[in-house]
């Protein structure tokens, strides 16, 4: 396994911008939802892309579940692809809470608007945070329903080196939904954040 | 140039359409796409609302989509594969293309302002029409390539690979619905003789012929299919063993009457058909129901071809193979 060379500090410094980023996320999302969100600290892991599939394969194997992918790009080489991945029934508890009604829209449709809100509000939040703005590529559905979530994870993930695993759990007051967000990293993307965090590292 | 300036030109043979709103859903500024496109003048349109001037907006739909927008001061979409447009707009391919409108991919995005300045949304469409009909060529090959894989290429019945998956579908539906159902094989008599006679196109000019002429005969829920070489079989769902020997009688009968025009050459053929009925306690598989038809074909050659033979229950051994 290609180890991601962070150092404690650099990951420990990762973290506190990522929490920061989820607090920053929930609390859009709360005015927009109008109700109250709890958010958990996130938990975080870095590890070899390689690895993703069999990390997720037993959470989502029986259960119909949905990826979405967005790819995101920011100044200083940093970039790489978000993908949410979503048990289906959460995806319409969510889905009820941004007001869509049955019919309304298709279900691909409000996979990806709900995944596009949650990359986005996360990703600008973390960008904002290393003074970079990012741009990103349109929502695409990787597989939704049968599609078994670790094969199109095995060829996806192939293309990239590095994963960073974000565990989200959002409750709010009446419902609670939970998700997973893997951001994939390219090799060279890495370093380019390693460097933002040492200059970060630095100021303080 | 200044760079402000060079922008102008570059927005004015922009490919895409750009549309910049305020908050409250007026229109600053439209580009030359939007303008050529749309039949307007940037002029005319500037101030008023979006959706007085694209009157056939999904109002309701892109509101909401607008407003998580400012709310979340984050990108939104729309996508041609979910929606196919969204703003009524001719495309540039009006003889190739099935589609009356542009098929569209749209980018909402929130632009920086100025503090205490009203917020403003650039909508960005793209041309996605060419993938639209590309999209549409691809569904109707997928189709005609899924027809294929079903048929048998030389007498257009299924193929013996689809026609094994109905029966096994239709086992499955008579087990579950305590439904009868028969299965009848047939195979055509001597037919190495008719290709050392005619040559072989004179028998697979005789395979076509009789698969459509049996084609014919039976009803639309009977399922006909190509088995192997002169041997084809027929599901019947919803019959019973009595239901499905007078079925075969009857195509054993009209077979025998049928001549065929091959070369200014009449070629009479004759076949020897098995017929077996499902029986949920002792066939567990398909194969078991095949193997009885077979048990039943072969019974029907032995005992002298041109005839229908049933199987009975209790038979196991293969009569010697006769031709």
């Amino acid at each position: 396994m290609n180890k991601p060379g962070f150092s404690e500090e650099q990951r420990d410094c990762l973290q506190e911008i990522i929490n920061v980023a989820m607090g920053l996320a929930s609390d859009k999302l709360a005015r927009f939802l109008n109700t109250f969100v709890h958010l958990q600290v996130p938990s975080i892991a870095l590890v070899g892309a390689m690895h993703i599939p069999e990390e997720f394969e037993n959470r989502y194997q029986d259960a119909e579940a949905a990826l979405v992918s967005q790819g995101f790009f920011g100044n200083e080489g940093v970039r790489g692809e978000a993908i949410v991945l979503y048990q289906m029934e959460n995806a319409h508890k969510i889905s009820a809470l941004l007001g869509y009604e049955a019919g309304d829209v298709s279900e691909i449709e409000m996979l990806t608007d709900i995944s596009s809100i949650l990359t986005t509000t996360f990703l600008n939040g973390l960008a904002s945070q290393i003074e970079n703005s990012l741009s990103y590529s349109a929502p695409r559905i990787l597989s939704s329903r049968h599609g078994n979530v670790a094969d199109v994870l095995k060829n996806t993930s192939f293309h990239w080196e590095h994963a960073l695993k974000v565990d989200i759990s959002y409750q709010l007051i009446d419902h609670s939904f939970n998700c997973d967000m893997i951001l994939l990293i390219p090799g060279e993307a890495v370093s380019n954040i390693k460097n933002i965090l040492d200059r970060i590292l630095e100021a303080y | 140039m200044s760079q402000a300036m060079l922008s102008n030109p570059v927005l004015a043979a922009l490919n895409s359409g750009v549309i910049v709103i305020d908050d409250e859903y007026n229109i600053r500024y439209v580009n030359a796409f939007i303008e050529r496109h749309g039949n307007m003048q940037l002029a005319e349109v500037a101030g008023k609302s979006l959706f007085s001037v694209f009157a056939d907006l999904p109002e309701a739909w892109l509101k909401r989509k607008l407003m998580s927008v400012l709310d979340l001061n984050s990108p939104a979409f729309s996508s041609w594969e979910q929606r196919q447009y969204i703003f009524k707009l001719p495309h540039l391919r009006p003889i190739t293309s099935s589609s009356q409108y542009m098929a569209q991919n749209c980018t909402m995005l929130p632009l920086a302002t100025e503090q205490h300045e009203q917020s403003l949304i650039c909508i960005l469409i793209e041309d996605a029409t060419d993938a639209f009909v590309y999209q549409q060529h691809l569904s109707r090959t997928l189709i005609e390539l899924e027809k294929a894989n079903r048929q048998d290429g030389l007498t257009k019945v299924q193929n013996r690979r689809y026609w094994e998956e109905q029966l096994k579908q239709e086992i499955h539906r008579a087990q579950r619905y305590q439904h009868s159902l028969s299965l009848i094989l047939f195979d055509l008599d001597k037919f190495k003789d008719l290709n050392d006679k005619y040559g072989h196109l004179g028998g697979d000019f005789v395979l076509v012929e009789l698969a459509s002429f049996i084609g014919s005969l039976l009803r639309d829920s009977d399922l006909l299919g190509r088995y192997g070489g002169e041997e084809f079989g027929i599901i019947l769902p919803d019959t019973g063993i009595e239901g499905a020997e007078e079925v075969a009688e009857r195509i054993c009968q009209a077979v025998a009457d049928y001549p065929m025009l091959f070369n200014q050459q009449t070629i009479r053929a004759t076949l020897s058909i098995g017929v077996a009925e499902f029986l949920p306690k002792q066939h567990f598989l398909h194969d078991d129901l095949i193997r009885c038809a077979d048990m039943a074909l072969y019974n029907a050659k032995r005992s002298g071809r041109n005839r229908v033979c049933c199987y009975q229950s209790g038979e196991t051994d293969y009569h010697k193979k006769a031709n």
